[in-house]
């Protein structure tokens, strides 16, 4: 019982990353557009957020440093600070979407307005964040996610052709620009970049040290492997569902419609549940990620592990982007839309995110005996490259499929 | 090992000419396709839209004949459908075209009041099953319709 509870940051930086509200309703569209032929993306996608959440993991225990200590020390000045600014706004967009997203799931039940709903996320995150230890957060919101293995039971049960899944797991070249949308969506997604200033800034908060090595290695495992498996499955479903009725997902209605087909009003409600705590963790991973940004930047004393009250800076900037997040989303913007905005400024974000963990992991000087050894240095540059191939092509794929349509 | 050692080359340590490369490829791309006619696949489109919505309805509308849905949920997406109906209608009257296009684009317009209308009854009364069944065969035969207009622009 203690080992699973050990892998809660995992969980939740996974589940909050796989299947935040724009990867949901991705996810949906991917199984309903093109099928199971895209699967093959998932495991590439989790390997490499493996690669880096777990180099990043065993910087912190060596060096307890998080990503956004390592941007300023590698980068020059100007170039940190261009970095900080985009991904202030690109995980500033990411939490209006979730505290959309929120509105959304609980107008769903209640039936209310969304705005209203809105307002009650944010004062439920706010009062989470605020009384809820650190590991409280991460148990509550990630293991209450995985209510949407719900998926995982619908693929199985809606007795897909299991021929044709196995063959969307091997790579294959195609030519449409629509499956090339999805495979680079589906990558990009496992390694958004506020997974890893969670990740890395949780595992501070963590206080791990060298003798932590196994539960980052079960955490970075563990956890991103779950979150693939929920995302296969979300799709896996999807594509039985949605693909033969002509349906292209626009919200969480229509992913939630894909657990009801399969195991009626329980279905519907576990897929709520999952969608509600799965958003909700995606929203305070997007919070804390751009607080402990700033503040890492800044050079200010920051995290959960002190008391809120003893740093006003840390808090009052945590709060400040709550509220921020709350402002976007009241201005009526569609919450999935924002997500596909936020891709635009995840563009110079993604390589100067991954690229100074790389180079730290690298060095034996700060590293010592955890240096990286020969194949996690070939899969981070491997996977490096790979991103900065991602950053190119999703803009290029975007405006190419007119988002996927 | 790269002699600048762990650090960015100078030549790529520049943040403004990373952000006007991306910039500038961002706006291009957005510029690109804007203004005109609504062309067919345009059109294509917009009716595909139009069609996912009557399925995805007819399918909510199955969840309340089977009593394997929650009233609240089948309410608040059918107002959301029929939401997006009405905006992707309103486009479509906006949008100005010529020809086969146009014809189709007043038939798209009609198929857009049709489902607009059914997926209003269902959110009127989401327990009503009676209601329900006959939302789901309008439904279903204006995804039809809208799936063998779609195919008409391709």
């Amino acid at each position: 019982m203690r080992g699973i509870l050990k892998i809660a940051l995992g969980v939740i930086a996974a589940i909050g990353g796989y299947l935040d509200i724009g990867d949901i309703v991705f996810n949906s569209q991917a199984g309903a557009v093109v099928g199971t032929s895209v699967l093959w993306a998932i495991p590439v996608g989790v390997l490499g957020i493996v690669v880096f959440a777990e180099m990043s993991g065993r910087i912190v225990a060596v060096a307890k440093k998080p990503n956004f200590e390592l941007v300023r020390e590698r980068y020059s000045s100007r170039l940190s600070l261009a970095t900080l600014i985009a991904s202030l706004v690109l995980t500033c967009l990411t939490l209006a979407a979730e505290l959309g997203g929120l509105g959304f799931v609980l107008n769903y039940f209640f039936d209310v307005s969304v705005n209203f709903f809105v307002l009650v996320a944010l004062l439920v995150v706010a009062s989470a964040i605020y009384f809820l230890p650190f590991g409280g957060i991460e148990r509550i919101f990630g293991y209450l996610g995985l209510a949407l293995l719900v998926y995982v039971a619908a693929a199985i049960k809606l007795d897909p052709s299991w021929a044709d899944v196995g063959r969307g797991f091997v790579p294959k070249a195609q030519s449409g620009a629509i499956y090339w949308y999805f495979i680079v969506g589906l990558i990009a997604a496992a390694l958004m970049p506020y997974e890893i200033y969670f990740y890395s800034s949780g595992a501070v908060e963590e206080r791990w040290d060298e003798g932590d090595m196994a539960v980052n290695r079960a955490n970075s495992i563990i956890g991103f492997s779950l979150g693939g498996l929920l995302a296969a499955g979300l799709l896996i479903a999807s594509a039985q569902v949605l693909r033969p009725a002509g349906i292209t997902p626009d919200s969480l209605g229509t992913s939630a419609l894909v657990a009801q087909s399969a195991f009626g009003e329980t279905g519907l409600l576990l897929a709520f549940v999952g969608i509600l705590f799965a958003v909700g963790g995606a929203t305070i991973d997007t919070a804390f990620s751009a607080a402990y940004n700033l503040a890492q930047h800044q050079g200010w004393r920051w995290g959960k592990r002190f008391k809120l009250l003893d740093e006003p800076r840390f808090t009052l900037s945590l709060a400040g982007f709550l509220l921020l997040g709350f402002a976007i989303v009241q201005t009526g913007v569609d919450p999935v839309e924002l997500t596909e905005y936020a891709v635009i400024f995840s563009i110079p974000v993604l390589p100067l995110t991954y690229l100074p963990i790389l180079l730290v992991g690298n060095d034996r000087a700060v590293m010592g005996r955890y240096v990286n050894g020969p194949l996690a240095r070939t899969l981070g540059w491997t996977y490096f490259g790979l991103i900065c191939l991602l950053a190119i092509a999703a803009p290029i794929l975007f405006v190419a499929t007119n988002g996927g349509s | 090992m790269p002699r600048w050692r762990g650090r960015l080359p100078p030549a790529v340590r520049s943040p403004s000419s990373l952000v006007v490369i991306a910039a500038l490829i961002v706006l291009t791309l957005l510029l690109c396709g804007c203004g005109g006619n609504m062309r067919a696949d345009e059109l294509g489109r917009s009716v595909g839209s139009l069609g996912s919505a009557a399925s995805e309805g007819s399918l909510l509308a199955q969840g309340v004949v089977q009593d394997r849905t929650k009233t609240t949920f089948v309410r608040v997406r059918a107002r959301e459908l029929g939401e997006t109906v009405e905006h992707e209608a309103e486009k479509l009257s906006d949008a100005s075209a010529q020809g086969a296009v146009a014809l189709a684009k007043d038939r798209a317009v009609e198929l857009a009041g049709s489902i607009s209308q059914a997926l209003g009854d269902l959110q009127t009364a989401p327990a009503d099953v009676a209601e329900a069944r006959r939302a789901e065969r309008t439904l279903r035969a204006l995804a039809d319709r809208a799936s063998r207009l779609a195919a008409e622009q391709a």
